[in-house]
């Protein structure tokens, strides 16, 4: 019996697309590695017996090869589907990934058809997902105005959404300065008009930074609640559907659901 | 009339939404634009819900009346002449700087602006203009504007507002005429439907101005089901074009998001059957978007109207809009669900099941060989699951097992299909047994509709104007 070779990686897309290519190219056959990403919380999970394990720093020239591959033999669609599943939360995502891009490198173009594979119907299923998350974000994201004119927004996603929704609101809101803080992974988007738009990590350290942001701003505020106060009809009055269609976790973060 | 000087924004802002509220056209949906260097705004075909208020309804845009005075006395209408209620206008540059203000934030998608009838219809619908002008003009606003189109005013500022807007809409309100000179007093049919007829020609010119084809086609198509006699004088006049009021330095298309209107159920007698026919003829002839409908409260306790004491009519207004998706997304024509003699639809089962339930010759359908369409007819199957299903079967065939791992919800579904010429389990192609089953499966229900819903009383059911006809109590009676 063969070892069990377990690549860890670093969870971003450019860790995983490195595994990838290194797991593939390392020789010991597909059924013989497993890739195992960073969790959150920057730790791993359990250790296995009878397995090596060996650590893969992530090498921006690699990961780019891989992005490439599949772009040019299975789709740009896919590829897109693939980094979103990459910025999911799914524990064991990388290995998903792995097992997924085995079927489309075989298969190509079509292998979103082939929904009846399991990895298939797993990658169509988190894809979908963090495409949601992300969607609600482009509504769900509160702006306050500071004294300087910048926009600032706190959220907490459950999956790496802030790099899906930085480019609707770059364009959206193209004269403004903006920052969106991800508190959850403590980083952040920034605009600055007339230039692109860039996410960088804020250490801890300038974490206090972000507390000022949260500030009670302006008379547009109230001027908010009062009229989602005011649009709601008594008589149709539904917390159920509400809260279905606007989940708590969401409320933390908006202005309107704030004292 | 009291008019208050000096009242707050907040004030306005408190009175004119809360007479706006009864609007159910809440979409920013139907357009594509990317932001530009110096304007404020992109839109989004999907639409984007920016929040949900504590009716569960989505709030995507700004909505808002200009003014809640009003000169005509529409019974069922809050903001009638004859209500004695505080009353509150903006001006235009209120309007913008909400709009902006509130955008920048992110609180929403843009502006739903509506209007009581100021002066005259004219008069209002310059001031909308110039709101709307001033905002896209001055302000730069790029992001997503619906707006109404006062009936009775002149087509030259009806034709130039549409060269702003996103989406206009004028309400249709009551499904007949005869509803509507009963209710609303000072509105008429004909010159609701005009509006509407004088936009959707310009749609069409500027669509084939600047060569997008699509399977638009403005000549009259036949008027099948109930007969409506305005639909068909208004499609069949030979109307020309408002003369051309593009205003200079304005780069976009014509209503790009298309029309929509709102109907209210509930307030008058008309059935179900009734009521579908009306859309269906607007659908078909007037290429609108979508058809609203809104479940009828009698907000102003007027003896005229119908007392809804039990709540609005939900349940109705629930299988309405699932039988408009019918017609909009399923291919299914009204006349397939409804016809004189079963006017109304089945309050147990959704117009789907209702519909499967007496075409069981139809079924079961082999989910490997059949087409889109007979898929969609498949209770449970809905576009997704259809599209779904045909991809997937293009490299294996599939059986339950796959179904279910499509995410393919088969409660219902597995009574009326097969896989590989088999069904899941034994199932008996009877009407009484199938209805039974189905029954079974509480039908989902919008939150909050179902809470005073037990099946088993169906005394509960006496709605308004929504009775069980005697064939389907009797059918819920044999089983």
């Amino acid at each position: 019996m063969s070892t069990i070779k377990i690549f860890l990686c670093e969870n971003s897309i450019d860790g995983i697309f490195t595994a990838v290519y290194v797991a593939w190219s390392s020789g010991y056959g597909h059924s013989n590695v497993k890739i195992e990403e960073e969790c959150e919380d920057h730790s791993y999970s359990n250790m296995e017996l009878f397995s090596d394990y060996i650590t893969v720093k992530t090498d921006y020239d690699l990961a780019m090869k891989v992005s490439r591959s599949i772009k040019n033999k299975i789709s740009e669609e896919v590829y897109q589907i693939v980094c979103r599943v990459a910025l999911s939360n799914h524990i064991g995502k990388a290995d998903l990934i792995y097992r997924f891009l085995i079927r489309g490198f075989q298969i190509g173009s079509g292998i979103m058809e082939h929904l009846s594979e399991e990895v298939v119907s797993t990658v169509f299923k988190i894809n979908r997902y963090v495409s949601y998350e992300a969607h609600h974000f482009l509504g769900f994201v509160r702006f306050s105005k500071q004294e300087s004119g910048l926009l600032t927004s706190v959220i907490h996603p459950k999956n790496n959404v802030l790099s899906l929704i930085s480019s609707h609101f770059a364009d959206r809101l193209s004269n403004e300065k903006f920052v969106i803080y991800d508190e959850n992974r403590k980083t952040a988007s920034v605009h600055i008009p007339g230039r692109p738009w860039f996410i960088v990590q804020i250490s801890d350290y300038n974490v206090n930074l972000f507390e000022d942001i949260s500030c009670e701003e302006d008379e547009y505020q109230d001027l908010w609640k009062t009229f989602f106060d005011s649009i709601a009809i008594k008589e149709r009055t539904n917390p159920k559907l509400q809260r279905n269609n606007l989940p708590l976790r969401f409320r933390g973060d908006m202005t309107e659901f704030k004292p | 009339m009291v008019i208050q000087e000096n009242m707050s924004l907040q004030r306005k802002l408190e009175i004119l939404s809360d007479a706006a509220k009864y609007d159910v056209a809440c979409t920013s949906s139907g357009v594509d634009r990317k932001g530009s260097q110096g304007s404020m705004g992109n839109s989004v075909a999907c639409g984007i819900c920016h929040s949900f208020s504590a009716d569960g309804r989505c709030i995507s845009l700004l909505k808002i009346l200009f003014t809640n005075e009003c000169i005509f006395d529409c019974k069922y209408c809050i903001n009638r002449s004859s209500n004695d209620i505080v009353r509150a206008s903006f001006t235009p540059q209120e309007v913008c700087e909400l709009t902006m203000e509130f955008y920048k934030r992110n609180y929403i998608e843009g502006l739903f602006l509506s209007s009581g009838i100021l002066v005259s219809p004219n008069y209002t619908m310059e001031l909308i203009l110039e709101t709307i002008r001033l905002l896209r003009e001055v302000h730069r606003f790029n992001g997503y504007i619906h707006c109404k189109a006062i009936p009775g005013a002149d087509p030259v500022l009806i034709e130039t507002l549409g060269w702003y807007t996103d989406r206009m809409s004028v309400n249709l309100e009551l499904p007949t005429a005869e509803s509507l000179k009963e209710l609303a007093p000072h509105k008429n049919r004909k010159n609701i439907l005009k509006p509407i007829r004088q936009i959707q020609l310009r749609r069409e010119h500027n669509k084939e101005f600047i060569g997008i084809t699509d399977n638009t086609v403005s000549s009259p198509k036949m008027i099948t089901g109930r007969e409506d006699n305005d639909i068909k004088e208004i499609v069949t006049t030979k109307t020309s074009l408002v003369p051309y009021q593009k205003p200079v330095g304005i780069n976009r298309r014509y209503v790009p998001a298309g029309q929509s209107t709102q109907i209210i159920i509930g307030a008058t007698k008309e059935t179900d059957y009734q009521i579908m026919s009306v859309s269906q003829a607007l659908y078909d002839n007037f290429d609108l978007k979508r058809v609203f409908y809104s479940a009828f409260m009698n907000i102003n306790q007027d003896n005229r109207l119908p007392a809804t004491t039990q709540g609005p009519p939900l349940l109705r207004e629930h299988r309405l809009y699932q039988a408009d998706w019918l017609l909009r997304f399923y291919g299914f024509h009204t006349n397939e669900l409804l016809d004189e003699k079963n006017p109304n639809f089945n309050v147990l089962l959704d117009p789907k099941c209702d519909w499967a339930l007496r075409h069981l010759d139809l079924f079961p359908v082999e989910v490997n060989k059949a087409d889109y369409y007979t898929l969609l007819r498949v209770p449970g199957i809905g576009t997704n699951s259809a599209r779904r299903i045909i991809m997937a079967r293009k490299s294996a065939v599939l059986d339950f097992k796959d179904l279910k791992r499509l995410g393919i919800v088969l409660k219902r579904a597995v009574y009326f299909i097969t896989c590989n010429g088999r069904t899941m389990y034994p199932i008996k192609i009877d009407e009484n047994f199938i209805t039974r089953q189905l029954l079974s499966i509480k039908d989902r229900l919008p939150f909050g509709i179902d809470k005073d819903i037990t099946y088993q009383q169906l005394s509960l059911f006496d709605d308004v104007n929504f009775q069980i006809n005697p064939s389907q109590a009797m059918k819920i009676a044999n089983i």
